[in-house]
């Protein structure tokens, strides 16, 4: 199935016309970002994977979850449902999409054996009313790493359908998920059954000496502690967090109070493990006191507790923590140290 | 029940003074019977001011009430233990998994507390002493700080008095009034008298307290999945989901606060998991 360009046009200018979020690429100041469109002409076409991920569209940097007022002798505090909209991601990328299977595992967590184990229903709400629409990459850039850990740039995981580019500008449509679908049979009139060929994809180069299996082995072991690749690659860390917030799998967040007088909200905020007060204790123990445990606490989530808590994969090899690490710490070479 | 991220608010009830930081509050206006098993915690909430994660203390069999032993640590527990009766508190919960006490009958029950870590233990006490019959010998071994600092010191009389239990108190350091032992909590386990073989161990205090009390254990004859510990991390979420507790493969709030201690044997002993 093809959708010819203008077509596509039509389709987002209609989803739009009908009051629903379409999230896609935009060019702001300079930087290409996942960002609501308020028209098709908004999107940006020449991007490699845009600098954040769309994770804040489906699980936002702060959202309120209850309001308080304090009286006299009383409180009242009422929570907060989550406003929704249908929601479309157009130009995701297979690596980004791959990450919200990794962000559902960790919200419902052991709920789809026990209804009764909790969830995260602000994330899921929002999670229901999105279709991804995924658009293979055509090259990445030099810290580009999907490849290395198990997804490719045409990889359908996490999309509900995966585009793909022809040579004659066109898309090729491939729906992937029950959602994707039915969305197909929805607009199935701007598609058509053409066939057209697709431009080539190329594919990051397989970092040689990575070894997922290996790592996750390594890591299995409690000496891996004690390794001195914490000390000697992870020590430059200054604990910016930039890597966490700018992750689409990482999922941390605090729960505060943001206050008036007597009135407030309670809001989740995202909250990363990289900062020195995440595990701190009211008495004065930090279990995870400097900083380079900090970021060998990220390393383990992502290669070892996600696999092997969670069956997903904490790491997509988006590449974006390499993109903003301040002080140039690279992910991969730590991840070849331990596939020694 | 509402959005689990959301507090009910309660007011405060009776309040009474352990020590010159720790008080214990009873909680009132649940609406409906609060029921929780031994070892389980709330979020308790002050508007403005935030939410801490405390072991309710309290009689499971009492479900009128919501009773917890708040040591004044922190800048919320600082507040908490300044409220007034009447006062309004949020809670949330109860959370996570609870002591072993319906696995453990038949055997000898070993309490282990050190300090504050004898609050999220007294439901256990309660419990135990309600159907005293379905267990072995049971056991309070605890330390304490000060004799000032010793929590629940009319119980601790009373249930010393008992012909069913076996309370043994030591502290770190006193002045010359005090005539009880002086000491670490360890030097309580050799000489009392339970059946290695069959005794369930429940432990709770500072990690260092933990690890140093395991291994008196396990030398007295317990096998590791007999001896249970309740584990402190910072909870936010307290279902699970905030990443905050994170201590290796586990979250503390779910898959703890007590594990097994063969389950967190490989991380208990380094310090920075």
């Amino acid at each position: 199935m093809i959708i010819k360009r203008n077509d596509l046009k039509r389709l987002v200018e209609d989803l739009i016309g009908q009051g629903k979020r379409v999230i896609a690429p935009i060019m702001r100041m300079g930087l290409v970002e996942y960002g609501e469109i308020g028209s098709f002409d908004d999107i940006t076409w020449d991007y490699i994977n845009p600098r954040n991920s769309f994770k804040e569209f489906l699980f936002p940097q702060t959202e309120a979850i209850a309001r308080y007022r304090i009286g006299k002798k009383d409180v009242e505090l009422e929570g907060v449902i989550p406003e929704l909209r249908e929601t479309i991601v157009l130009g995701s990328r297979p690596c980004d999409a791959a990450s919200t299977a990794s962000l559902r595992s960790v919200f419902t967590w052991g709920a789809e054996e026990d209804p009764s184990r909790f969830r995260d229903d602000f994330y899921l709400m929002r999670e229901g009313v999105t279709t991804v629409m995924t658009i293979a990459c055509l090259k990445g850039d030099e810290d580009c790493f999907c490849t290395t850990v198990g997804l490719t740039p045409e990889s359908p995981e996490g999309s509900d359908i995966l585009l793909k580019e022809t040579v004659r500008g066109n898309f090729a449509v491939t729906p992937v998920t029950e959602r994707g679908k039915a969305f197909v049979e929805e607009w199935r009139d701007y598609i058509t059954d053409e066939r057209e060929d697709l431009k080539e994809i190329e594919y990051p180069e397989v970092l040689e000496g990575i070894d997922t299996g290996k790592i996750g082995a390594r890591l299995s072991d409690v000496d891996v502690f004690d390794d001195p690749v914490w000390q000697e690659v992870a020590r430059k860390c200054i604990g910016c967090g930039a890597c966490t917030f700018s992750c689409p799998t990482c999922h941390c967040f605090d729960i505060v109070d943001e206050a008036t007088g007597y009135e407030g909200e309670r809001r989740k905020n995202w909250d990363a493990c990289q900062f020195e007060y995440f595990t701190l204790h009211a008495s004065g123990h930090n279990p995870r006191d400097t900083q380079f445990k900090r970021w060998r606490n990220r390393f383990l989530c992502k290669f070892h507790i996600y696999p092997t808590k969670f069956t997903s994969t904490g790491c997509v090899g988006c590449g974006r923590c390499i993109r903003v690490c301040p002080v140039a710490l690279d992910i991969r070479e730590v991840m070849e140290w331990l596939s020694r | 029940m509402g959005h689990p991220l959301i507090p009910a608010i309660l007011s405060v009830g009776q309040i009474r003074r352990e020590t010159g930081d720790v008080v214990t509050l009873t909680l009132e206006g649940y609406g409906r019977p609060f029921r929780f098993r031994p070892g389980q915690f709330n979020m308790l909430y002050l508007p403005g001011a935030g939410e801490v994660p405390i072991s309710i203390s309290g009689d499971p069999g009492k479900m009128d009430r919501v009773v917890h032993t708040v040591r004044m640590v922190g800048s919320v527990t600082g507040l908490i233990g300044r409220l007034k009766k009447g006062d309004p508190i949020g809670v949330r919960g109860p959370f996570g998994n609870p002591w072993p006490v319906d696995e453990a009958r038949g055997d000898d029950i070993l309490l282990v507390a050190g300090g504050v870590g004898l609050a999220p233990l007294r439901p256990v006490v309660y419990d135990v002493l309600s159907r005293r019959k379905d267990f072995g010998r049971f056991l309070l071994l605890y330390g304490a700080r000060t004799p000032d600092d010793l929590l629940y010191k009319r119980e601790l009389h009373r249930w010393r008095g008992r012909f069913d239990m076996y309370v043994d108190v030591t502290v770190d350091s006193a002045s010359s009034t005090w005539k009880g032992n002086v000491g670490v909590v360890t030097a309580l386990i050799e000489r009392a008298r339970f059946d290695p073989y069959h005794t369930t161990a429940m432990v709770c205090g500072p990690e260092v307290m933990m690890r140093f009390t395991v291994r008196a254990l396990m030398e007295a004859g317990l096998k590791e999945e007999k001896i249970f510990l309740s584990m402190e991390r910072n909870m936010k979420c307290a279902i699970g989901l905030c990443g905050h507790c994170q201590f290796g493969p586990y979250f503390v709030c779910k898959d703890g606060p007590v594990f097994r201690y063969d389950t967190v044997k490989e991380l208990i002993w380094r310090k920075e998991v």
